[in-house]
């Protein structure tokens, strides 16, 4: 059964929290982002679209796979360094970062699962807010199999309904977190589904934006691989990583030793993210780069997301959140890149 | 006032009589309100040419791609690039003249004059809208701005949402150009270095704290390096190709190939990467402050800069990116440079 929350005691719901990491947007240096939060009377989740996604609390920047340590022998001591995977709960999660999530539980789950990832994932709650109005003048989730209100992924939906929260509770997990909540939450009304089914109608008009008719994008760009297209599309890409770095759903990681100590030679293994935007993705330890230049790096960016992820998973591996476009330095847009292949004379 | 015609009409004529081989400019982009770079190289693309305070960019980024794939080509096309330039894109300009980057045969530079303003800053701009979007900024008559939203037109004075560059500008009209647009506007500028007299004024511990956490939030985008004109370099300290391999090398010698700094976002590293990056600055960065505008974190990138460009300002006198024929900071020595640091 749904739920109401009065917006005077979510902090309340906040407090009662006490067993989770609880992150949620805040603003620092006027950038919004996700944070744990000290303070739950600070919390508001009035803001607009965080910089870096939600991703970066279920696939961090930075983890560490073992510790290694020369020993006396000829030998190393190795120790696994498994996250704890501590209950952790993300507000304000918007739709396409919920969707974003799934899309990444694809990559690391299957036959061979990533328990490093599958530890903090499995211990994360995603707390959807449903979008009353796109948070990003880029936002296009419509276009790309979401909406503003899409449950995919969340594990609770709010809706902001004035002085109060509509809140649906889509799993387990949600469940738990809600019971925690105890009284505070009450039984929703029919008029109070009707408002919050009325916002999230209305929400999908509000889009400013649209990618449309791209279903034969997928097969247009496997005949646009060699075309100078990418030469021209590519001529203001300055060759950094915020479009990749900042998408909720890229994934790509590079694996490092890091050295503490050169005798006894110690150190950790750690992943970091890495990107496809930068040279040294595809470098060769022989020298050879096969993606040479920005061209053949935006190329890869959305070939990636509209043909390779369609082929293995059936689903457009963007989720029209806008930030490549609003935060790319030079205005590269991937929606017009699309429009361009879509209406690209083969 | 520049108008776009004027800019249009001079880059159509020099496509026509193809004394350039594509002009580097602005164009609107697809949020109907800020500009993006474009290139331009037909003829009937002109009209896309637009000037105004959303011009953020600095172009000449572009010229140094222009160089890079010009020495991969076998007979490459010799005619300059038109490339429209600000008063302080101009002087990164300066800088690859000195540095012997490019030729001065390279580049046909279309200079506009910032007359009283400058760009403006879009994160002050959002905080004065509250939530409201804009739909278009354009130059105010006098030291302001016009800005339209959806509930209307608002006058905002430049020393509310002007970029801090352009509020600390020393070059608003460009010191090199072919041609230029706009007039040759007299300005002072009370705090050239007012950016960092607040920080100069704490203590060291202070600022360290300071840095640590504007460098915390650092993800190594190199958002702030790739957008450079300055940061040229082949090989980047920052990236982990700066060793050529031959299949004469040795897997002993890649293993051993020097790392100096590891991918991890953490403290150490980021504050190594941005040290090497300012550093690499001194003496030649010209302020355009794209670093600091790129950043999606928003670190204050451009006080390090800043900084450096006032030591150099104050022990060597130097005023970096304004004469090509003079010798860069870094690769000359005069009698008369302060040694009072060796001891």
């Amino acid at each position: 059964m749904d739920k109401i929350l009065a917006k005077k005691d979510f902090p309340r719901w906040l407090e009662a929290l006490g067993a989770y990491d609880v992150y949620a947007p805040q603003l620092i240096d006027d950038v919004w982002n996700y944070e744990l939060a000290a303070d739950p009377k600070a919390v508001s989740l009035d803001y607009p679209q965080t910089a870096i996604p939600a991703k970066k609390i279920v696939f961090p920047q930075r983890e560490f796979f073992f510790e290694f340590r020369e020993a006396d022998t000829d030998d190393y001591k190795l120790k696994e360094l498994l996250p704890e995977g501590k209950p952790t709960v993300i507000f304000g999660v918007r739709a396409c970062e919920g969707k974003a999530v799934t899309l990444t539980d694809l990559v690391f789950g299957g036959e061979i699962a990533d328990d490093y990832y599958w530890k903090r994932r499995n211990a994360a709650v995603l707390v959807g807010l449903a979008c009353a109005s796109p948070p990003s003048t880029n936002c296009f989730c419509l276009s790309v199999n979401g909406s503003p209100h899409s449950k995919e992924g969340l594990d609770v939906l709010m809706t902001d309904l004035g002085d109060q929260y509509y809140v649906e509770i889509l799993t387990d997990k949600g469940k738990k977190l809600v019971s925690e909540g105890g009284a505070i939450f009450h039984e929703a009304k029919p008029p109070d589904k009707k408002a919050a089914e009325k916002i999230h109608a209305d929400s999908e008009k509000k889009l400013a934006r649209e990618l449309k008719n791209i279903k034969d994008v997928p097969a247009k760009l496997k005949g646009m691989f060699a075309s100078p297209f990418w030469d021209d599309e590519s001529m203001s890409c300055i060759r950094c990583g915020i479009c990749t770095y900042l998408c909720p759903t890229c994934h790509c990681f590079d694996i490092n030793d890091e050295v503490e100590s050169q005798t006894p030679l110690a150190g950790r293994r750690v992943r970091t993210w890495d990107t496809c935007q930068f040279p040294d993705f595809t470098m060769h330890s022989s020298g050879h780069n096969p993606r040479p230049d920005k061209a053949a790096r935006l190329r890869q960016r959305i070939n990636h997301k509209f043909q390779y992820f369609v082929e293995v998973w059936q689903n457009y591996q963007c989720t029209g959140c806008g930030r490549c476009i609003t935060l790319c330095p030079v205005g590269i847009d991937i929606i017009k890149v699309v429009e361009k292949v879509r209406d690209h004379a083969s | 006032m520049v108008k776009h015609e004027d800019v249009r009409a001079e880059a159509k004529k020099l496509l026509e009589s193809g004394k350039v081989k594509y002009i580097i400019a602005y164009e609107l982009g697809a949020d109907g309100w800020k500009a993006n770079p474009v290139f331009i190289k037909k003829p009937e693309d002109v009209d896309k040419i637009i000037w105004g305070p959303t011009c953020f960019h600095n172009l000449v980024r572009f010229v140094v791609d222009e160089k890079r794939r010009k020495v991969q080509q076998k007979n490459p096309d010799t005619r300059p690039v038109g490339v429209m330039v600000k008063g302080c894109d101009s002087r990164a300009i300066v800088i690859l003249l000195q540095e012997k980057f490019i030729e001065r045969k390279d580049v046909h530079i279309i200079g506009v004059s910032c007359e009283k303003t400058g760009v403006i800053d879009e994160r002050k701009l959002a905080n004065k809208l509250k939530g409201r979007k804009a739909k278009n900024v354009e130059f105010g008559p006098d030291e302001n701005f016009v800005v339209t939203t959806e509930e209307g037109t608002v006058d905002l004075p430049a020393s509310e949402i002007m970029a801090d560059r352009c509020l600390e500008c020393i070059a608003h009209v460009p010191v090199i150009t072919d041609v230029l647009f706009g007039e040759k506007t007299k300005r002072t500028v009370p705090h050239p270095f007012g950016s960092v007299e607040k920080i100069e004024t704490l203590s060291s511990e202070d600022r360290w704290k300071f840095w640590s956490e504007q460098l915390e939030k650092c993800v190594r985008c190199y958002a702030c390096r790739s957008v450079c004109p300055m940061c040229y370099c082949d090989e980047c300290v920052a990236d982990t190709i700066t060793f050529a391999v031959s299949p004469d090398t040795t897997a002993e010698e890649k293993a051993q190939k020097i790392k100096w700094l590891d991918k991890s976002p953490v403290i150490s590293e980021n504050i190594f990467y941005h040290m090497v990056r300012a550093i690499h600055l001194a003496g030649r960065c010209i302020d355009c402050g794209e670093c600091e505008r790129a950043c999606p974190v928003n670190i204050p990138l451009r006080m390090l800069n800043k900084k450096l460009e006032k030591e150099a300002k104050l022990l060597f006198g130097y005023d970096v990116g304004f004469d090509p024929e003079k010798p860069a900071l870094i690769s000359c020595f005069r009698d008369e440079d302060p040694e009072d640091f060796i001891r």
